[in-house]
């Protein structure tokens, strides 16, 4: 018999005993109180050296501050699947196999990863993104997708699909005679979706990660790079400012302006506090649905 | 009153220690140990002090950590010589007789080890995000490095290199031609190294073995044996994968790095 849920995870929203000192679905504490701040944002607590989630039958540790490994221990019924290059070690009774991914060659052209691996218990296998930050947790409800921005992606549960859809975000500039295409998300986005169950999927964040609810038409600008995840349901757009001014350097064909990414409710979104500005070399002369504000 | 036996390097503390004298691990905190047996490497507090012969260690700094060595008359530390912060100018400098330089040089390994002397203080840091791992080394023991993993030795321990063997290993194994071995003879030594993002530690049985990300690979005991295997995955009717992984076999201790450059798939 399960014990009945007693608390909601704030991050997560998904019930728990709350006996433990993280939830046993995203990792998240429970012992701290939620920091909010004045604007909305909720900052994700990282998760705790050696905290536990638990998925099907496995579970997965999460060790190490600074750049985070992800142990899991897989049952005999469950298997993963990565980007090979995430590997960091395996016991030699876990079944380690390709996935079979359709569109190699589009793949290759987007600069995604062509090999997935799956890994089938039983036994441990550890992921590790490589880089410095915190490692997200996103416990997936049957039939609910989000889109992730490329190369955040760590490991997901093998009843969660992937595809891959072009990101529809872009800018093109010129400058002299050079002309250039500029794709500040990348030229395409990774979609989840759990399927039959609740999935998990683990996702690697640079710096610090806060999220989002946005209502329905509430609408936020965000730098297009320090975007991690959405809900499907959020619609995002350029957003292009420029400020007033009657210098050289305020005319629209140099780099005095803003490329910002609207993001559109309704939906949760996730951004990191570390990003790249967007090149802004040249006058935007071409451009994928956008708004442009001249102050 | 009972002593505290540090969980990281075994080495018995005064009861009111805080952390390890031999190694700066904390005392007063639990080890770190996943479900599969890996050990985290001790987060060495700011400030950490411990000792080796004569002279001290201090470990500052948290995300690009600098060991500040306090060396006593007679105490000297060998490194590679970029690895120098500062030091205080009566601190001689001279350079370590390594042998084999030709075959370093092919190796792609430092020509130049640099000998510090006390009396006198001299900091050390790798210029890069990570930990310092503190391994003393006991008589008789051998613990084999990934080259340029390596920080700081004391003056009792031997350095020498060892080729990797077999073609497969060198070329596919990502940790090079050669690796560092450290062996002490008398004194019990102590050995720095700097782990690229987060370090941690298994402890193999007698024919256990493990799968690691060669990249990931950073120290042995040197009873651990080593071998690069090719796994194979089919892609497609005419295509097909290879991944290399390093295979360990025990007995002894593995240490691996969360932060690598992944190597070993064509």
């Amino acid at each position: 018999m399960s014990t009945p849920a007693t608390y909601t995870c704030p991050y997560c929203r998904l019930g728990s005993d709350g006996s433990g000192t993280s939830c046993p679905h995203c990792g998240a504490p429970t012992d701290i109180r939620a920091r909010v701040t004045k604007s909305g944002w909720a900052e994700q607590p990282p998760i705790r050296d050696m905290a536990r989630i638990r998925f099907n039958r496995s579970t997965c540790q999460i060790s190490g501050m600074y750049v985070p490994v992800a142990e899991l221990k897989l049952d005999p019924e469950d298997s993963v699947y990565f980007s090979h290059h995430v590997l960091l070690h395996s016991e030699p009774s876990v079944q380690l196999d390709m996935m079979r991914m359709a569109g190699g060659w589009n793949r290759m052209l987007a600069g995604m990863p062509l090999i997935m691996m799956t890994a089938r218990g039983p036994g441990h296998v550890a992921i590790s993104a490589d880089h410095p930050g915190e490692t997200l947790a996103v416990p997936l409800p049957p039939n609910h997708a989000i889109d992730v921005v490329e190369h955040r992606f760590l490991v997901a549960t093998s009843n969660v699909g992937y595809q891959w859809e072009r990101a529809g975000v872009w800018y093109m500039t010129q400058s002299g005679d050079e002309q250039e295409t500029h794709y500040p998300l990348g030229p395409t986005m990774d979609r989840f979706f759990a399927q039959g169950g609740p999935g998990l999927l683990l996702l690697h964040g640079p710096g610090n990660t806060f999220i989002r609810d946005l209502q329905h038409g509430e609408r936020i600008l965000i730098q297009p790079s320090s975007l991690i995840w959405k809900d499907r349901s959020v619609r995002m757009f350029l957003h292009l400012e420029y400020p007033r001014g009657n210098y050289w350097f305020s005319s629209a064909r140099w780099q005095a302006k803003s490329i910002w990414l609207v993001l559109q409710g309704p939906g949760r979104v996730a951004v990191q506090s570390v990003f790249e500005r967007p090149e802004t070399v040249g006058a935007i002369t071409n451009s994928s649905g956008a708004t442009t504000q001249y102050w | 009153m009972d002593r505290i036996e540090c969980q990281w390097c075994k080495a018995q503390n005064e009861p009111e220690r805080t952390s390890c004298t031999t190694c700066g691990a904390p005392l007063d905190k639990k080890n770190l140990v996943s479900d599969s047996g890996w050990a985290e490497a001790p987060r060495l507090r700011d400030m950490t002090e411990f000792r080796f012969s004569n002279s001290t260690c201090q470990i500052e700094g948290e995300i690009v950590p600098v060991a500040e060595l306090a060396l006593a008359p007679g105490d000297s530390v060998f490194f590679e010589h970029h690895v120098m912060l500062w030091k205080e100018p009566q601190v001689p400098l001279s350079a370590m007789n390594v042998p084999g330089g030709g075959r370093r040089m092919l190796g792609g390994m430092p020509h130049i080890m640099s000998l510090a002397h006390g009396p006198g203080r001299i900091a050390l840091s790798k210029d890069a995000t990570g930990e310092v791992v503190v391994l003393p080394i006991h008589p008789s023991h051998e613990i084999d490095v990934r080259e340029h993993a390596f920080l700081a030795g004391t003056h009792s321990l031997n350095y020498s290199f060892e080729r990797i063997k077999g073609l497969v290993n060198i070329l596919h194994g990502g940790s090079g031609m050669y690796m560092d071995r450290f062996v002490t003879q008398g004194e019990q030594g102590l050995l720095l190294l700097h782990g690229y993002g987060n370090v941690f530690q298994k402890t193999l049985q007698p024919g256990e073995q493990i799968l690691v990300e060669p990249g990931g690979f950073l120290y042995k005991d040197s009873s651990v044996r080593m071998d690069t295997i090719k796994q194979s995955f089919k892609t497609g009717p005419f295509g097909s994968h290879n991944m290399y992984l390093a295979q360990m076999t025990g007995p002894g201790r593995v240490g691996v790095q969360s932060m690598y450059v992944h190597h070993g798939s064509e």
